[in-house]
C-alpha cells in the first residue's frame, strides 16, 4: 500500500511540476459576449415595502450570473448588450435616459444643452469637476475627441453608423464613404491606409469641423448635416460615452491627428487596445475581467454624484442553467439569466407580481401573491428586441458550414439563398406556434413586419408567412439552383429537390432561444425531404459574431435590440445596414430598399411616413431576405430584497447606480 | 532496473513524434485558411491578401515541409517575429478563448491540477478500500451493498449526479457552492499582497498563510470531488475486488493462513500488495484522466479547469484549440505513463525482469 501512496504522490508532484512549467499567464486577452437576457422590462415605479423576511446574504455586493461575455469594452466599437452593460456603468454619456422612459433625457456629463432653431447645431455645456477613474479631469476636449474618434473609427461592425448619418447626411453611414463615395472601402483597413492622403485629410477635417470644443466657454458644439430628430436619443447610448483623450493616446489609441486616423479605422475588437480595459467617469470602476469567468466592478468613491449604494458588482459567466438556478436558489446570485423555457422553474419562487399597464406606459403597483416566496416578477411589457432568421445570399468562401460547397447532396452552393423560392420555402417551414409556445410559453406575438407595435410602418394585418409544409415543399420544387431555367420539381437533370443539400445552421451557444429556433426550422426542413440535412451548431458569442461578420454563415439566428425607438432604427439594419451586409444582400435589392427608407426618414408626417413604409413592407414580404419571428412581452425577475432597478427597455443591461440590496 | 528505465526513456521521443504526427494529420483535414489561425489571430479579410498569407506560411507546401513549419514556426517576413511553432509552446490562436492556446492552457491547467490533487485520495484510496472490504467479506452484506452501490454509481450519468448534488448540497442546504472560490476570496487572491507561488490555489493559500482562502477553495471543490469519486469508485471497487478475490485464492495465501498468521496480516501484508498491480495501472490512468480535465464535472460546477475550456472549444468547432488541448493531453499522457511504468517496475519485479 505504501508503494501506491508513493506512486500517487509522485504523479501528483509530477502534475504540479507540469503546471509550473506552463507559461505564466498574464490576465488574459479580451473576449465578447452574448446578449445577456431577453427583452428587458420597464421600470418598477412603486417599490413595495420589503417584507421583513427577505434579506440578502451580502447587501454590499450584487452578483449576476449570465452566459456569454462582452466582445469589447471600447465604447466606440461595442455594439452588443453584454459589453454595453459594462460600459453603461463605467463610462458616461453627455445625456442619459430619464428613468424608465426611452424618449426623455436628463443631463449627465453635459450640464445643459441648446439646439439651434434650424435643428442642426447642438451646443453642450460640459460639467466641471468630473474626474476619470484614473485621475484625469473631464474637459470639453475629451468630449470632442471622443466623438471624433468614434466617427473616424467607423466600420460596419460597430454602432458608428448611428452617428455618421446625422453628421454626414442620410445614407452616409460610414467615414469611408467620405473617402470613396462608391462604398468600396467599407471595413477595408488596408484600402483606407492606401487611399489618397488628401481625401483622408479632408474627411478627418470634416469631422473636426463638425465637432468643436471651446475650452474657454467649456462647451462642445456639434454641427449636423441636417436636422435629425433622434440625435439626443442616439448620443444617450453607450457609443456616446466620453473617454479621456490623454489616456486613450497613452494606451495606443488615435493620437488626434488627421495624418494618422486611417491607421485606426475599423479595428476589430481583438486588436483594439480598449477591448479589455476601461477608464470612465461612471459610478463603477472596472476592477478586473477574467475571460471566461467573471467581470468585477467596484464602486467609484470619487464619483461626481453621490457614490453608488452597492460596493461591488460581480458578473459571473455560468453557462449551465442548472448551475445558475442553483445559485439563485442559494441566494448567491441576485440576478440570473433565465431562458424562457426555464421560467416555470423560477415562477415557483415568485411571491410578488407586477403587471405592465400599456395605457400608462409603466408598471402597475406590484401585488403580493405569496408572502413567503423570494422573487418579484415583472410581466407584460412589449419588448424592444426580436430574434429573427437571417439568410445569407452569398456565403463567404472561407465558410466551414456549407458542406462540399456544391449542389451535390452533401453541401450547398454559396448562392443557395439567392434563389427566392429557397427563401420562401424556409419561411413556410418555420413553425411560429411551436416557437411561441415552447420558447415564450405563449407570451409573444408573431411580427408581420419589421417595425414594432405602435410605430409608423407597423401593419398588424400585413401579409405574413405561416407554417405550411405543403407550401414549403412547393417552393423547394419551384427553386432553380442549377439555373437551367427548369424548376427543381421538374428538372430531369436533377436539382435541389432530387439531389438534396446539407448545411450547418448557427446560433450562439448558451442562448437556448436561438438554439430552439434553429432546431425548429431544421427539423421541419429535414422532414420535408430525406435528402435535406440541416445540422444546428452552437458557437460561443465571439466566434459566432466573427463568423456572421465574415459572412460565413449560410443563415443565422440573431437578435436586434433597438438603439432608438423608431422604425428607421429597424429598417436600416435589416434592409441596408448591419444585417443586410452580413447577409450579402444584392446591391440592386438594397438600392430599392434604400430609396424607400430614405424617403421614409425624411417624411415628417406620420401618416405619409406610414404609407411609404407600407410599400417597403410589401417589397420585404416579396423578397423575404429574413424570416421575421416574434416579439416577446416582458418576464423579468428580481429578488424581493432588491430595490431601485430601473427597467428602461433601451438599457443594454442593468444600471447598477440606483440599485440597492437589503 | 536501470536498463529498463533507459529503454523506457528512449521510447519517449518516438511516442511524442507519433502524437505530433497524429495531430498534424488531423490538422490536414482543415482548409489552408483554417490552418492559418495556427500562425495568426488576424486573418486578412480579402481573398488576395489571404492567398499571399497562405504562401508566406507555406500552407500549400508539401506535408513534410508543413510539418516542420508547424514544429518550429515561421518568421514573419515584415517583423521577423516567430509565428507558431509547437516546439516553442505556440499552439496557435484560440478563437474561443480569445487568447493564444498555450496561454489558455496555462490559465486553466493549474485549476485542474488543484482539483486532481485533492480528488486523488478520495477517488482512488476510498475506491480501493471499498474493493478490499468487498473481497474480504465475499458474499457478505458489505459485498452485496458495495455491488449495488457500484452499479448505481456506474449507471448514473455524471451530469445527472452532478446536478442532483448541486441542488441538494448547494441550492437547498447552501453548503458547497459551485465555481472556484467565493467573491471575497477572489478579492484576496487578486490583491497584490497575495503571491501566486505555485499557481495552485489551495497550495498558494497555505503558503500565503490564508487558511480561510484555503478552506473556501476546498469548499468549492467538494462537490466536484464527490461527483468524481462516486462515478469512479465503482470501477475501483470492482477491479480491486476481483483482483483481491483472485489473490486470496492463491496457494501462497493458503500457506500463509496454514502457518497460522493472523487473518489481518494475511490480507493486508500478503494478499493486498499483489492484488494492487492491476489497480495501479487503473490509478495511473485515472490521474491522467483527471489531469486531462473532467469535462462534464467542470461544466456542471462551473469550475474553470481545462476540461470546461476544451469542451467549449470542441462544441464551437474551434479546431485549433481542440487540437492544442489534444496535443497537451498527449504530452501529459506520455509523461505520466512513463512515470507509472517506472513505478510499476519498482513494485513488481516481474516487469523489470521480463
Amino acid at each position: 500500500m505504501r508503494k501506491i501512496f508513493f506512486i500517487l504522490s509522485t504523479l501528483v508532484v509530477l502534475s504540479m511540476i507540469l503546471s509550473a512549467c506552463a507559461p505564466q499567464t498574464p490576465t488574459a486577452a479580451p473576449v465578447t459576449q452574448a446578449p445577456a437576457t431577453q427583452a428587458p422590462a420597464t421600470e418598477a415605479p412603486t417599490q413595495e415595502p420589503t417584507p421583513a423576511g427577505f434579506k440578502s446574504k451580502d447587501p454590499t455586493t450584487l452578483v449576476v450570473a449570465v452566459f456569454g461575455e462582452p466582445e469589447t469594452l471600447d465604447p466606440a466599437l461595442a455594439y452588443e448588450t453584454a459589453g454595453g452593460e459594462i460600459i453603461q456603468n463605467v463610462y458616461e454619456p453627455l445625456i442619459f435616459y430619464k428613468g424608465d422612459q426611452p424618449g426623455e433625457f436628463v443631463p449627465m456629463l453635459a450640464e445643459s444643452w441648446t439646439i439651434s432653431e434650424d435643428g442642426t447645431t447642438y451646443t453642450f455645456k460640459i460639467r466641471k469637476g468630473v474626474k476619470f477613474h484614473e485621475g484625469g479631469d473631464l474637459t470639453p476636449e475629451d468630449v470632442a475627441y471622443t466623438f471624433q474618434r468614434g466617427l473616424l473609427f467607423g466600420g460596419t461592425h460597430g454602432p458608428q453608423w448611428l452617428l455618421a448619418e446625422p453628421f454626414f447626411g442620410t445614407g452616409i453611414d460610414d467615414i469611408s464613404l467620405l473617402v470613396d463615395p462608391e462604398g468600396n472601402l467599407y471595413d477595408d483597413r488596408e484600402g483606407i491606409k492606401a487611399a489618397d492622403p488628401e481625401k483622408l485629410k479632408a474627411a478627418c477635417q470634416k469631422v473636426k469641423d463638425a465637432i468643436v470644443a471651446d475650452n474657454d466657454n467649456w462647451t462642445v458644439t456639434m454641427k449636423l448635416a441636417q436636422p435629425w430628430g433622434p440625435f439626443l436619443a442616439t448620443i444617450a447610448q453607450t457609443w456616446g460615452s466620453v473617454m479621456d483623450k490623454e489616456w486613450v493616446i497613452e494606451h495606443g489609441g488615435w493620437d488626434g491627428s488627421c495624418d494618422t486616423w486611417q491607421n485606426y479605422y475599423a479595428i476589430p475588437s481583438e486588436e483594439d487596445p480598449f477591448t479589455p480595459i476601461a477608464n470612465g467617469t461612471g459610478p463603477f470602476k472596472l476592477d478586473h475581467w477574467t475571460q471566461g469567468q467573471e467581470i468585477v466592478l467596484v464602486r467609484n468613491e470619487n464619483y461626481w454624484r453621490e457614490p453608488a449604494k452597492l460596493q461591488r458588482v460581480v458578473i459571473k459567466k455560468v453557462d449551465e442553467w442548472g448551475t445558475r438556478f442553483a445559485m439563485l436558489q442559494a441566494g448567491d446570485a441576485d440576478f440570473v439569466a433565465v431562458p424562457p423555457e426555464n421560467r416555470p422553474q423560477v415562477d415557483e419562487m415568485v411571491g410578488e407580481r407586477c403587471e405592465f399597464d400599456l395605457q400608462a406606459n409603466t408598471y402597475k403597483p406590484c401585488v403580493e401573491t405569496d408572502p413567503n416566496k423570494p422573487l418579484r416578477l415583472y410581466v407584460g411589457q412589449p419588448g424592444v428586441t426580436r430574434t429573427d432568421i437571417f439568410l445569407n445570399f452569398n456565403i463567404a468562401e472561407t465558410s466551414n458550414y456549407v458542406g462540399s460547397g456544391k449542389l451535390d447532396g452533401n453541401g450547398i452552393p454559396r448562392d443557395f439563398f439567392s434563389d427566392v423560392h429557397i427563401r420562401k420555402a424556409f419561411a413556410y417551414c418555420f413553425d411560429w406556434k411551436t416557437y411561441i409556445d415552447d420558447v415564450f410559453r405563449g407570451e409573444a406575438v408573431q411580427s408581420p413586419v419589421i417595425p414594432l407595435v405602435g410605430m409608423p410602418g407597423y401593419e398588424p394585418d400585413a401579409p405574413k408567412y405561416s407554417f405550411d409544409k405543403a407550401k414549403c415543399e412547393q417552393e423547394f420544387k419551384l427553386a432553380d439552383l442549377d439555373k437551367d431555367g427548369i424548376p427543381a420539381g421538374e428538372d430531369p437533370e436533377g436539382d435541389v429537390w432530387t439531389t438534396g443539400f446539407r448545411l450547418q445552421a448557427l446560433y450562439n451557444q448558451g442562448n437556448t432561444t436561438r438554439q430552439t429556433i434553429s432546431e425548429i426550422l431544421a427539423s421541419n426542413i429535414n422532414s420535408v425531404n430525406d435528402k435535406f440535412i440541416i445540422e444546428t451548431v452552437g458557437l460561443p458569442w465571439p466566434a459566432f459574431l466573427r463568423t456572421i461578420r465574415s459572412k460565413a454563415a449560410p443563415y443565422f439566428v440573431s437578435g436586434w435590440l433597438e438603439d432608438i425607438h423608431d422604425p428607421h432604427n429597424w429598417y436600416v439594419p435589416y434592409l441596408i445596414g448591419t444585417y443586410a451586409s452580413r447577409q450579402n444582400l444584392p446591391s440592386d435589392l438594397k438600392a430599392q430598399f434604400k430609396e424607400l427608407i430614405n424617403k421614409g426618414v425624411a417624411e415628417t408626417d406620420p401618416a405619409k411616413r406610414h404609407e411609404i413604409y407600407k410599400q417597403l413592407n410589401a417589397l420585404f414580404y416579396e423578397n423575404v431576405p429574413t424570416i421575421l419571428l416574434a416579439v416577446a412581452t416582458s418576464h423579468a425577475y428580481e429578488p424581493r430584497y432588491v430595490e431601485g432597478v430601473i427597467r428602461n427597455p433601451l438599457f443594454p443591461g442593468f444600471y447598477y447606480y440606483t440599485i440597492s440590496k437589503k | 532496473m536501470i536498463t529498463y528505465i533507459i529503454r523506457r526513456l528512449l521510447l519517449v521521443p518516438f511516442l511524442l513524434f507519433g502524437v505530433t504526427v497524429l495531430i498534424f494529420a488531423m490538422l490536414q483535414l482543415l482548409t489552408p485558411i483554417e490552418r492559418a489561425s495556427l500562425y495568426t489571430r488576424d486573418l486578412p479579410k480579402n481573398d488576395k491578401a489571404l492567398e499571399g498569407f497562405i504562401k508566406i506560411y507555406g500552407l500549400d507546401r508539401p506535408l513534410y515541409e508543413q510539418y516542420w513549419r508547424w514544429l518550429v514556426g515561421v518568421r514573419d517576413p515584415q517583423t521577423g517575429e516567430r509565428r507558431g511553432g509547437i516546439l516553442f509552446g505556440d499552439f496557435g490562436w484560440s478563437r474561443t478563448g480569445s487568447q493564444p492556446v498555450a496561454q489558455l492552457i496555462a490559465q486553466r491547467f493549474p485549476n485542474t491540477v488543484d482539483l486532481t490533487l485533492w480528488a486523488v485520495a478520495p477517488v482512488i484510496l476510498v475506491g480501493i478500500w471499498l474493493g478490499v472490504q468487498a473481497a474480504v467479506h465475499h458474499n457478505g452484506w458489505i459485498d452485496q451493498a458495495g455491488r449495488i452501490f457500484s452499479i448505481i454509481g456506474t449507471s448514473f450519468p455524471t451530469f445527472v449526479f452532478g446536478l442532483l448534488v448541486l441542488m441538494a448540497f448547494y441550492a437547498k442546504l447552501g453548503w458547497f457552492p459551485p465555481g472556484r472560490v467565493s467573491d471575497w476570496a477572489n478579492a484576496v487572491i487578486n490583491s497584490p499582497s497575495f503571491h501566486p507561488y505555485t499557481r495552485l490555489l489551495t497550495i498558494d493559500a497555505l503558503l500565503n498563510g490564508r487558511l480561510d482562502v484555503f478552506l473556501d477553495a476546498l469548499r468549492h471543490m467538494f462537490l466536484p470531488i464527490l461527483t468524481l469519486s462516486y462515478i469512479n469508485w465503482a470501477t475501483f471497487l470492482r477491479v480491486t475486488r476481483s483482483s483481491m478475490l483472485e489473490t486470496l485464492r492463491q496457494e501462497y495465501v493458503t500457506t500463509a493462513r496454514a502457518k497460522g498468521l493472523p487473518e489481518r496480516d494475511v490480507i493486508y501484508k500478503h494478499a493486498r500488495p499483489n492484488a494492487m498491480i492491476p489497480v495501479v495501472t487503473l490509478a495511473g490512468f485515472s490521474v491522467v484522466g483527471l489531469l486531462g480535465g473532467v469535462v462534464i464535472t467542470e461544466t456542471v460546477f462551473n469550475y474553470p479547469g481545462i476540461g470546461s475550456a476544451a469542451a467549449a472549444a470542441a462544441s464551437q468547432l474551434d479546431v485549433v484549440t481542440t487540437l492544442g488541448f489534444a496535443l497537451f493531453n498527449g504530452f501529459i499522457l506520455i509523461v505520466a505513463n512513463l512515470v507509472v511504468d517506472v513505478l510499476y517496475a519498482y513494485i513488481d519485479p516481474r516487469v523489470r525482469l521480463s
